[in-house]
């Protein structure tokens, strides 16, 4: 069942570079259901996974694929990767829906973000290291060509160095992959081994290097301040639907990677260098906010805000793997916020990326200063954009809230001062968003917009679940705890097994 | 069925507001029945939930419970709310322009909803939730005329509130960390380092939500917002969240030495300062404002003094008359077209009205036996118990409100010379709705003078199941004299017209402006704010990214070398090691080997070949060196595969 929804939207996207004759509409048609499938089939494995069940990974599907060097497709879930994966599949099936301009090459289009779901599926359920490897990396050859084909601006420029960035990342995480799998005997790179076995415990600078290496690889993907230039660039030029993806999934693989690999393969190491990671979140949270409202530009604004809400969940991250055995419940409940906060951010920033996509396909214009009175003129965009606005600031009943308090109460059991001065944050957030609601909706309307339309029947459509999900997740969230608190709760008292 | 009393409670407004704000103008006289059916209803369940003191629980997440219940000192409270907010959405339906007044009137309904889970939040979570809840629809309420500045404004007075929101999500915290849960009742469990953090986020939060200074301009910001809006979050919700928290949490944070002093002493300032804005503030709707401030100022010095029962209790008094006084200033402005006071003196104009108004102002002004004269005079008694000059300082913070009470009256509806501007049929929208409202508040406000009778002190006692400050004798006199001569002053200014319009003096301005504390704000801490998000935005375009610009240039500039150095030395080698098969084939050809000739010559071939291969692998292009690369890559894999 995992492996037909990674492989159904491969094999599509297959199907669409071979389907020359294929209308518009039918490629549309195909790719809709070939991108709703995993989410059906996902929901199918949600129902069938057991929150009371054994941790890490349920429902393996296993089959031998380099057996000499340990390789293998493997792949399974726990309460983690089964969220992150049900994000994914639904942002998709959003953006693929979301109408862009197409450039008289939908195939190709479509085919490539077929191509980049099943690889985002695959670095969620793959529970081989090598595996993982493999799609993280795919997944940047997606949306490179993404951006590059569909973007606008200096979209080829921001596409290389998306990519050159990344990809340089990735190949230092590389080299940290191998210092775990060389200490394995026999040499696997199943995940269930190296986390029972913790390759480098005690095993000093060597442990340390290879932490560094893999952290460096995620932080760039994350992205933490100072590794996250690659950012702003790649969204500002990126096809709206692109960058709901790029920000709603791939921003993701950092911090769930962080999970899967630091945080539960080398206890030992990461708690020893925990304190590193929760300056450089802190950091990133402060720094990306007071960036984000410093900018003028809509869509880079909304980027930076991703690098402060990311800092979160690293921050999340980091308390968890603190202290050894202490203050157990506070760090389970970071672990816990943390991963509602890539949920929650997947599910507003796509939504806020999508509408900053409406402003560009109706305007060609991403400059704040240009726009005003528009909820005269676009109240069904308006009330979209505030709430998703109102989110992104974590205002309670809503996502983002559900996240952030869980990550700031859990912090503050370890780190106080740390939370005191995350909160700076939430400030500024607030401020930027709100003048940000402000410079776009209200005021008065200049001439030029009197022909500004409001949100079509498919955006609307397409933003209905995404901002419904992060209603429902702020007023109703026991469902989504339950699915993810069983698993955190593994991951961190693990640390005092020993 | 309890617990149904408490879902309805805080349900049955909110949801009925969003419906009525979703469906629009379209709906007609629904509006006014849908609106008033569900807040008379709320006030129902309300009374019955005072009385039953039910409580109820949902599960959140792992380990989090959110409960509401009704405490003690909820009771008077969750009453007041729905009465408040019935009286003044039975105004509201009459005010303002008729276009968007569906979305104004469901916001309003939908606030006390809101408004009722904060009172009703047995846990910090669940405060947390509906303190940001009040705090955005109050946003909301204010920003509504979105066309003009109002949601610059509204903006302003969100971000001074979220300061101090930001306090609760510090004491959220301290309390995990403290007791492992987030209930009000366990903070009592607290000590220590802890329970100073909670007690620092609870005052924030509370300073920040009551307007007390330094915060206190943002109700000045809240003014842009129409009246109705200013009579809720005045009297009955937003503002009143900050005092009521406070006295609810006071038997708790009591255990921290400074909580009572410090509480006192931002109580006792902004009481005064408040006092003195409002006693040059030419304008109606900011004079009411400031004493806002005032009064909430009045509740901390309760509660600071150990007493919370006596600031729940003025906190009634001062939501009856405070809602009337705002609806009043709404008629008054409606009526002269003007905000200032100066343009107002309406006495001959609306009578009613200025009846009505009177019952309010001589409760603002603490006048017996008015139930707001009561509840002062415990103040009184609080701070005295805590330090005499505590009590002298709220007796001269009564004179003050005494003054501008009457400023507010004589200004506003005194009786102006006969036939002044404009006869007496000039209409003010809704003013049957408005007079009827008033009628209700100042009829409430005269009910409440029962707790000037043992009687009525003992249901105080009994309500709020606490204790209330002792008396001493002098209290009643001395506040009766600072009254009448209060009363007094005013009213030789107003002989003299000097009452509305304070001398032009520069520095009464900037005291009717909330002493610039707003501009102060700005300039120290907005604008710099603003101006390090811009220079963090350039920093990092110019030097962050910059660094890997560098790194970039660095490379290529490295591979240019590098390719360089491949044309002079690598492959002057291979041209090199070309030569040397030739000339080595030179030498063996003339030593005359011939049978080894081929092979030589085809050594020879091939070494100059790979010299010329070597050449063309420097060609510029990325791509090519990326493939390199990662071959090169796989290499070194499978040397540190071998090395293992």
């Amino acid at each position: 069942m995992l492996t037909a929804a990674i492989l159904i939207p491969a094999l599509a996207a297959a199907a669409l570079v071979l389907g020359r004759s294929w209308s518009e509409s039918a490629t549309r048609i195909i790719a809709v259901a070939a991108s709703a499938m995993p989410l059906a089939l996902l929901v199918g494995m949600w129902i069938r996974y057991d929150t009371g069940g054994p941790q890490p990974f349920q429902l393996v599907e296993e089959t031998d694929w380099i057996p000499t060097l340990g390789v293998g497709w493997r792949l399974g879930v726990d309460g983690i990767s089964l969220a992150l994966a049900l994000l994914a599949a639904l942002v998709f099936v959003v953006a693929i829906t979301y109408p862009v301009e197409l450039r008289g090459r939908h195939r190709q289009y479509r085919a490539w973000f077929l191509f980049l779901e099943a690889v985002s599926l695959g670095v969620f359920l793959s529970i081989d290291l090598l595996l993982f490897y493999v799609f993280f990396d795919l997944s940047l050859v997606g949306m490179y060509f993404l951006i590059g084909r569909w973007g606008h601006g200096e979209a080829r420029a921001a596409a290389l160095k998306f990519f050159l960035y990344t990809l340089a990342g990735s190949l230092v995480m590389l080299l940290g992959f191998l210092a775990l799998y060389l200490q394995t005997d026999p040499l696997t790179f199943d995940m269930r081994v190296l986390i029972a076995e913790q390759p480098l415990a005690g095993r000093g600078a060597t442990a340390g290097l290879a932490l560094l290496a893999i952290l460096v690889g995620l932080a760039v993907k994350t992205p933490l301040v100072p590794v996250h230039t690659w950012l702003p660039p790649a969204h500002v030029n990126a096809p709206g639907p692109a960058s709901a993806v790029l920000a709603g999934v791939l921003l993701k693989m950092g911090t769930f990677g962080m999970i899967r690999i630091p945080l539960s393969m080398m206890r030992d190491t990461f708690e020893t260098y925990a304190p590193v990671l929760v300056g450089v979140a802190l950091l990133s949270i402060i720094y990306g906010a007071l960036v984000a409202l410093g900018q003028t530009d809509l869509k880079r604004r909304i980027a930076y805000t991703s690098i402060n809400h990311m800092g979160y969940a690293v921050l999340g991250i980091a308390v968890a793997g603190s202290l050894g055995s202490g203050e157990e419940a506070g760090r389970r409940l970071a672990l816990t916020g943390a991963t509602v906060e890539m949920v929650a951010h997947g599910l507003i920033t796509g939504a806020l990326f999508l509408v900053a996509g409406s402003f560009w396909t109706r305007t060609q214009d991403y400059d704040m200063g240009h726009y005003g009175g528009l909820a005269g003129q676009a109240p069904r965009l308006t009330g979209a954009a505030t709430l998703a606005a109102f989110a992104s600031l974590g205002l309670p009943g809503l996502a983002g809230f559900v996240a952030e308090f869980q990550i700031f109460v859990g912090t503050f059991s370890v780190y106080p001062w740390v939370a005191a001065a995350a909160l700076l944050g939430v400030l500024i957030t607030a401020a930027l968003f709100l003048q940000m609601v402000q410079k776009l909706f209200f005021g008065d309307l200049p001439d030029r917009l009197r022909g500004f339309v409001d949100l079509g029947r498919r955006e609307a459509l397409a933003l209905v679940p995404l901002l419904a999900l992060v209603v429902i997740i702020g007023i109703w969230p026991t469902w989504l705890l339950d699915l993810l608190t069983p698993t955190s709760e593994a991951i961190v008292s693990a640390f005092g097994a020993r | 069925m309890a617990d149904v009393a408490l879902l309805a409670l805080v349900a049955l407004p909110v949801l009925s507001g969003l419906v009525l704000w979703a469906r629009g103008d379209r709906q007609g006289p629904v509006l006014a029945v849908g609106a008033l059916v569900s807040l008379a209803l709320t006030l129902g369940v309300a009374v019955l939930a005072a009385v039953e003191q039910p409580e109820a629980s949902l599960r959140w997440g792992a380990g989090i419970t959110l409960r509401v219940e009704v405490a003690d000192l909820a009771r008077a409270p969750i009453v007041l709310v729905a009465f408040v907010g019935l009286a003044v959405v039975a105004y509201a339906l009459g005010y303002g322009e008729e276009r968007g007044r569906a979305r104004r009137v469901g916001l309003r309904v939908a606030v006390v909803g809101t408004m009722e889970l904060l009172l009703l939040a047995g846990d910090l979570l669940t405060l947390l939730m509906a303190w940001e809840l009040v705090g955005l629809l109050s946003w909301g309420l204010i920003a509504h005329h979105w066309r003009g500045g109002a949601p610059a404004q509204a903006g302003q007075a969100f971000l001074a509130t979220r300061v101090g929101d930001l306090g609760l999500f510090l004491a959220a915290g301290a309390a995990f960390a403290a007791t492992g849960t987030f209930d009000l009742a366990a903070l009592s469990e607290a000590d220590g380092g802890l329970l100073t953090v909670v007690a620092v986020g609870i005052l924030l939060a509370a300073a920040a939500k009551s307007a007390q200074v330094p915060f206190s301009p943002w109700l000045f910001s809240a003014m842009a917002g129409p009246t109705p809006a200013s009579a809720l979050l005045h009297s009955a919700t937003m503002v009143a969240a900050g005092a009521y928290l406070l006295a609810r949490l006071q038997p708790a944070l009591d255990g921290v030495g400074w909580f009572g002093p410090l509480t006192i002493g931002i109580g006792l300032v902004t009481a005064l300062a408040g006092g003195l804005v409002a006693v040059v503030q030419p304008e109606a709707k900011k004079l009411l404002a400031a004493s806002t401030s005032a009064h909430y100022g009045l509740m901390f010095v309760a509660v600071g003094a150990g007493y919370p029962a006596v600031a729940i209790a003025h906190l009634v008094a001062h939501g009856l008359f405070k809602a009337l006084l705002f609806i009043s200033a709404g008629v008054a402005i409606d009526a002269s077209g003007t905000t200032g006071l100066a343009g107002m003196r309406l006495g001959r104009r609306l009578p009613t009205v200025a009846g009505l108004t009177a019952v309010g102002t001589l409760a603002l002004a603490a006048a017996p036996p008015l139930g707001g004269a009561w509840t002062k005079e415990q103040v009184v008694a609080a701070g005295t118990h805590a330090a005499p000059w505590v009590g002298g300082l709220v007796v001269a913070a009564g004179a003050l409100s005494a003054f501008y009470a009457a400023r507010f009256q004589l200004v506003a509806y005194g009786r102006g010379p006969q036939g002044r501007d404009g006869s007496p049929d000039t209409r003010v929208g809704g003013l049957r709705t408005a007079t009827g409202a008033m009628a209700v508040l100042a009829g409430a406000g005269v009910l409440l003078g029962l707790v000037w009778t043992p009687w009525g002190e003992e249901r105080v006692r009994q309500i709020t199941a606490s204790s209330l400050p002792p008396t001493e004798a002098w209290e009643v006199p001395a506040s009766l004299v600072a009254l009448v001569l209060a009363v007094y002053a005013a009213v030789l200014l107003d002989r003299s017209d000097r009452l509305a319009v304070s001398s032009p003096a520069v520095g009464w301005a900037r005291v009717g402006r909330w002493f610039d504390l707003a501009l102060i704000v700005e300039v120290a801490v907005v604008d710099p704010a603003l101006a390090l998000a811009r220079g963090a935005a350039r920093f990092d375009d110019r030097v962050v990214d910059a660094g890997v610009r560098v790194v970039t240039a660095g490379g290529t500039g490295l591979s240019r070398l590098l390719a360089r150095g491949d044309d002079r030395v690598v492959d002057a080698g291979v041209r090199g090691a070309a030569r040397l098969g030739v000339w080595t084939a030179g030498i063996l050809d003339r030593v005359g080997e011939v049978s080894f000739d081929g092979v030589v010559e085809g050594v020879a071939r091939m070494t100059g070949a790979a010299g010329r291969d070597g050449r063309r692998l420097q060609t510029g292009q990325t791509h090519q060196y990326y493939a390199g690369l990662a071959v090169g890559f796989v290499v070194l894999v499978l040397v540190t595969l071998a090395w293992r």
